[in-house]
């Protein structure tokens, strides 16, 4: 899928990967994809939440292994 | 309008310190209000600096398990309030508490509010999420 940027969250436990998403998001512009890199079980559920909550969409999701690879439209 | 979201901290401990800090930052990137109440025991983390250890014969572990948390990106407490705080969650120390504690306004961290509790009250009637952490 095409991207304009990506944040590399692996490595990182809850609540960091989003923590590190709400940062990245402010340095993007609408109708810009954010590709979101992350190992954190948790993160399979605690992103799509946090699209649902903040308005951005959740485009795309991806596994390969236990990277999850999530593909997020800024609102 | 932004929903809000309160929290009563009454422990010390690292496990009852971390645990406002984690559900505020979630919260606070999501867009919530969060407003963190510290009283009794939880008084001397809003102090400049605070190392929270682990509850009973854990404590002597505190340093095992900080070191893990830092590995998955967790950073030491006063750290992470710093963040929270950057993040806009606000922090205040119960006024009563604080004599009893033996916590003066001077010891608080930079941005710390002291308030009673019919200020808190108002904001957690306000909230649509209230947790009680002791």
């Amino acid at each position: 899928m095409q991207k304009d940027a990506t944040l590399d969250a692996k490595g990182l436990m809850c609540p960091m990967p989003i923590v590190q998403l709400a940062k990245k998001v402010k340095e993007m512009k609408s109708g810009q994809i954010l590709e979101l890199l992350a190992d954190d079980v948790g993160a399979k559920e605690d992103v799509p939440a946090w699209c649902s909550r903040t308005g951005h969409q959740l485009v795309g999701t991806e596994q390969e292994g236990n990277i999850l690879r999530f593909y997020i439209k800024m609102k | 309008m932004t929903d809000k979201m309160c929290m009563v901290v009454s422990e010390g401990t690292f496990d009852k310190a971390y645990m406002p800090l984690i559900m505020g930052t979630a919260a606070a990137s999501m867009g919530t209000e969060v407003h963190v109440f510290y009283t009794f025991f939880g008084t001397g983390l809003l102090k400049k600096v605070a190392k929270p250890r682990l509850p009973g014969m854990y404590r002597l572990f505190t340093g095992v398990f900080q070191k893990k948390m830092k590995k998955v990106g967790i950073p030491p407490h006063d750290e992470m309030m710093q963040q929270a705080m950057d993040m806009g969650v606000s922090f205040y120390a119960c006024s009563t508490t604080m004599d009893l504690m033996g916590v003066k306004e001077a010891d608080l961290k930079k941005g710390v509010k002291v308030l009673g509790a019919a200020a808190f009250l108002k904001l957690a009637m306000e909230s649509k999420i209230t947790l009680f952490i002791g």
